[in-house]
């Protein structure tokens, strides 16, 4: 309701400009913000997944029930339900109304991305490492995991011609990451060798692949328009896809043209020679802008899709960043400082309008004559005019009827999405009940105050004590961690090919292996 | 004086008033508006249930010096589109239904949960008491406050109550356990005055004697931003429905609407009289700002054009701060307020979320409902405008809230009493015959809205006496 008020030069904006806030609980590690905008998701180093309110930047909720750092979040269609996967080998889909957990799902191998689909939150993609990527049904008590394939499909001339080394190839390759289209009958899906593939979600067929890069694939994002995405690779260059419009009957599709996904842009810095860490789009649903955080560098890149320019660096914290995320509706962005673990924010800076204040006060470029008014100083009864004054007031008004903005922005996601007004239905009606004393149940920060001034950092089993009654996840641990220790650099070390200075801290190990993971 | 008719100064006298349904009287509707015998009080009144001592109370009091007497307002003020007559109750009868007693001194603030079961009023006394709005049963008497309470406000999700006091301090409460949140929201360097919370529940908005507004985060209980608001008490707070914008207004005789997330000033209202502000709501979709002053006028404020677009006259206003609220009426009443932006629903039932997915039924094509406008009056009256016609109509009382769905007042005064008043439906209905009979017969004319029988403040005594003698 205040953009009737706003500026409308500060509405224009769609790019944010200065580091604005921090949000801090623990050491985050992965971030998502929520459709509608109001809450973000951050994982924990530690497994535990908070909530924040980004209204007033506090601790909204703590969900606990990972063991170890989580990889990736994501939301249900109308905010009620979170998907988080760590390295624990799991999958928790968390009900935010009371922070309950609805399923879990445990597989064979460390998680990269776990994706619920967009309409349905009891279905889910996940991109495993080193096993093929699983399409999970857990709508029952006992969750249904379909494999999905990774091997690209050939066209007939190609299938003839293909030796048998690129078959072997082809055979060998891992899907690293997933991405569900706006509608739910599409997956997208990257590989370790730079194909993209398009499969079907009823059938579990590819339709469609296309080699992009010959590089591994670490990020693939899809605009809420699902008309564009945006891949992220190991040769140092982000791509913006052109995508098929899906979203109606896909028989229209035709998926034997190899050219229905085509690279629209590479965004590189040819003269740093940076790679970059994690990409997202912009909000609105084709994504105007693309951001992206840089590998060993403290900075976030913006470019625009319409020529392909960089049109911003975001200056950020003396940290490198990692995970970013773009508010689903305002130029507002938010990343993960990598040693820190710390949520920084941009955003446009407002400045108050003094006019504002005063209301006969009117702000002017330059100066202008004042002509008064014929009638401005006459005296005139004070009666008549009270009179006048009310006379005046014979306009009807409906202190009722609602009138929503035209451009609803709460909902500008869900509406790019097909199905805009029952998303946005379903989205009105939860609100996650508000707890109170949640920051002061903020057990598990590394360090505690133990007298003026002095503090001491905590031992580590304490404030894990919830963690005896998951049981069997206590036993799984050790071995968890094993995997994690010699599976985390494997398969994308090269890729990467970062090594963030050994770290140094405690937990600089494995929160290396872990970002990497991510990326 | 003669803001009440006969009929009503005569059911208003000593101790026979509102008791039985019987003793409300139908009013007829043109008050005539002499000048108004304002008796300055003598007595030692708390303004608005606070602990103030006397003599510091008088704040308010200037306003009567500049107050002019109240025009008669543009004679036939009968402009409701025509189409909308037809369906359209001409009166409305609020019965008294219950009195609620308990407080030991002046009620300040009442309040309908926002899932309407329950009323929550807060009073001088230092205690909040929570009454079940249905059938008037004492729930809890809510007990921390050091000093008197002006002001009390529900979360969304009718679980929770913030109230103000006297005593610098914000508490929330657990309305199911009557018992108050252990961490009080502190940081005000001078009493309480208003609070309100955000659509969502997550923040709260407070003003406060020492000028200052502070928005607070619920969940942290801190304070997340002050505002630097205004150069006299802060008399009013409130939050827009999709919470995006506050207004706050003060003595100094300005309304103020902030942006939430930057804690900007938007625009600033004022008025040319300039007269000090004492309540501030923004109408139930958002449009609109309703501001009471104590020049005796409401007025509703278009906000973004910066305009006073209506002005409602008719109560008494020159010292206190009076509650009111919007209220609805009409064919469809049982029609609810339009809902914040994101209508919260703990209570539905689960099996959506486990995997059962049960088809939810959408909110049926809402019926047709029209507004009033409710406030008390000094003089012990309470006071429904129909929002587009001008005139007033009926008077009572510091604190007054309407049932988020039902016909349902809640109305609480000095004389430390809660009333809950109940709309006649039958009596409504063949008043509604009569009045169609009599709209054919005699267009154009004013209609009153309604008629409520006076809730006297037991410190009325004295006010009746002023009357008698005014009327003789």
């Amino acid at each position: 309701m205040n953009l009737s008020l706003l500026d409308p030069f500060v509405l224009a904006q769609d790019l944010p400009e200065a580091l604005v806030g921090r949000l801090r609980s623990g050491h985050s590690t992965s971030i998502q913000f929520s459709h509608r905008g109001d809450y973000l998701a951050s994982g924990r180093l530690d497994g535990v997944v908070i909530i924040f309110d980004i209204e007033t930047n506090g601790v909204a909720r703590k969900l606990r029930g990972h063991t170890h750092q989580v990889q990736s979040l994501s939301w249900s269609a109308n905010d009620r339900c979170l998907l988080s996967a760590a390295h624990d080998w799991k999958c928790i889909l968390w009900d935010l109304k009371d922070g309950s957990r609805l399923r879990t799902v445990k597989f064979e191998a460390a998680v990269f991305i776990a994706e619920l689909h967009p309409k349905n939150h009891f279905i889910f993609a996940a991109a495993l490492f080193e096993e093929q990527p699983m399409l999970v049904d857990m709508t029952g008590d006992v969750p249904i995991k379909r494999t999905l394939p990774t091997v690209p499909r050939r066209t007939e001339a190609e299938r003839e011609t293909i030796s048998e080394k690129q078959a072997a190839q082809d055979a060998k390759q891992t899907t690293t990451v997933i991405a569900f289209a706006p509608s739910g009958d599409h997956i997208y899906t990257g590989t370790n060798r730079g194909w993209v593939n398009i499969i079907a979600t009823a059938t579990r067929q590819t339709l469609y692949s296309t080699r992009v890069t010959n590089n591994i694939l670490v990020l693939i994002r899809v605009a809420p328009s699902g008309r564009s995405a945006v891949i992220n690779s190991t040769d140092r260059i982000i791509r913006t896809l052109h995508l098929p419009d899906l979203s109606g009957d896909s028989g229209n599709v035709d998926f034997d043209n190899p050219r229905l996904v085509e690279v629209e842009h590479k965004f590189q810095d040819l003269v740093n020679r940076l790679s970059w860490n994690h990409a997202a789009f912009s909000s609105g649903s084709s994504g105007e802008y693309v951001a992206a955080s840089t590998f060993m560098n403290h900075d976030i890149y913006v470019w625009e899709r319409a020529h392909g320019s960089l049109v911003k660096i975001l200056e950020g914290p003396r940290e490198e960043l990692s995970h970013l995320e773009w508010h689903p509706c305002r130029p507002f962005v938010a990343a993960v400082g990598v040693d820190s673990g710390r949520v920084y924010l941009w955003s446009i800076l407002t400045p108050q309008r003094w006019s504002a204040l005063a209301p006969d006060f009117v702000e002017v470029d330059e100066n202008v004559e004042y002509v008064e008014r014929e009638d401005e100083f006459d005296i005139q009864p004070l009666e008549e005019l009270h009179k006048r004054r009310l006379d005046l007031e014979d306009e009807h008004v409906d202190v009722l009827t609602v009138v929503e903005p035209a451009a609803d922005h709460a909902n500008g996601k869900a509406a790019g999405a097909g199905d805009a007004s029952s998303a946005r239905a379903a989205a009105a009606q939860f609100q996650m009940p508000i707890l109170l004393d949640i920051e002061q149940s903020d057990s598990e920060d590394e360090v505690i105050a133990v007298g003026a001034g002095q503090f001491r950092r905590k031992s580590p089993g304490q404030g894990r004590e919830w963690m005896a009654e998951v049981g069997d996840v206590v036993a799984g641990s050790g071995a968890g961690m094993g995997a994690n220790g010699s599976g985390t650099g494997t398969p994308l070390a090269g890729a990467s090919g970062d090594e963030a200075g050994g770290g140094g801290s405690v937990g600089g190990g494995r929160r290396n292996g872990g970002k990497r993971r991510r990326e | 004086m003669s803001l009440l008719s006969p009929e009503r100064m005569r059911s208003a006298d000593g101790d026979g008033y509102a008791r039985s349904p019987g003793s409300y009287r139908e009013m007829e509707a043109e008050p005539q508006r002499d000048s108004y015998n304002y008796v300055a009080s003598s007595e030692n009144h708390a303004v608005r249930g606070g602990d103030t001592p006397d003599g510091e109370t008088n704040l308010y009091g200037q306003g009567s010096h500049s107050y002019d007497s109240p025009e008669e307002p543009n004679g036939s003020g009968d402009y409701a589109p025509p189409s909308l007559l037809p369906q359209r109750p001409s009166k409305l009868y609020f019965k008294p239904a219950l009195i609620l007693r308990g407080h030991k001194r002046g009620v300040a603030a009442v309040k309908f949960s926002p899932d309407g079961k329950l009323i929550a009023s807060c009073s001088a006394d230092c205690t909040i008491k929570v009454w079940d709005a249905q059938t008037g049963k004492h729930q809890h008497t809510l007990q921390a406050h050091l000093a008197g309470i002006s002001t009390i406000a529900w979360s969304p999700d009718s679980k929770m109550l913030a109230s103000g006091s006297d005593d610098k301090s914000i508490r929330l409460w657990d309305v199911a356990s009557g018992r108050a949140h252990r961490t009080p929201l502190v940081g005000h360097h001078n009493y309480v005055y208003s609070v309100a919370f955000s659509p969502k529940g997550n923040m709260i908005v407070s003003g406060s004697y020492d000028e200052a507004v502070y928005i607070w985060d619920v969940r942290s209980a801190r304070v997340m931003r002050t505002l630097p608001a205004h150069a006299d008490p802060v008399s009013g707070v409130d939050f827009v429905r999709d919470g995006t914008l506050i207004a706050s207004c003060s003595h100094d005789g300005l309304i103020r609407i902030w942006d939430t997330a930057t804690g900007q000033c938007l625009r600033t209202l004022v008025h040319e009289d300039n007269a000090p502000v004492v309540g501030v709501r923004f109408s139930p979709n958002g449009k609109y700002v309703l501001a009471w002053t104590l020049d005796s006028c409401l007025r509703l404020w278009n906000y973004i054009e910066g305009r006073a677009i209506k002005t409602y006259q008719g109560h008494k206003n020159l010292k206190y701060s009076l509650g009111g609220c919007f209220g609805i009426y009409g064919p469809g009443r049982t029609h609810p307020l339009p809902p914040p932006l994101q209508l919260p629903r703990y209570d539905d039932d689960d099996s959506e979320y486990n995997g059962h997915a049960g088809q939810r039924q959408d909110q049926a094509a809402q019926p047709i409902a029209y507004a009033f406008i409710a406030s008390g009056s000094e003089d012990g009256a309470i006071l429904l405008w129909d929002p587009n016609k001008v005139k007033g109509h009926e008077g009572a009382v510091l604190g007054v809230d309407a049932h988020p769905t039902e016909s349902v007042l809640v109305t609480a005064g000095m004389d430390g009493t809660v009333r809950v008043w109940r709309h006649d439906g039958a009596a409504a209905a063949r008043e509604a015959e009569e009045a169609a009979k009599e709209e054919q017969r005699r267009a154009a004319r004013e209609v009153a809205l309604l008629e409520a029988p006076t809730p006297t403040p037991t410190t009325a005594d004295v006010r009746m006496t002023d009357y008698e003698t005014a009327e003789g």
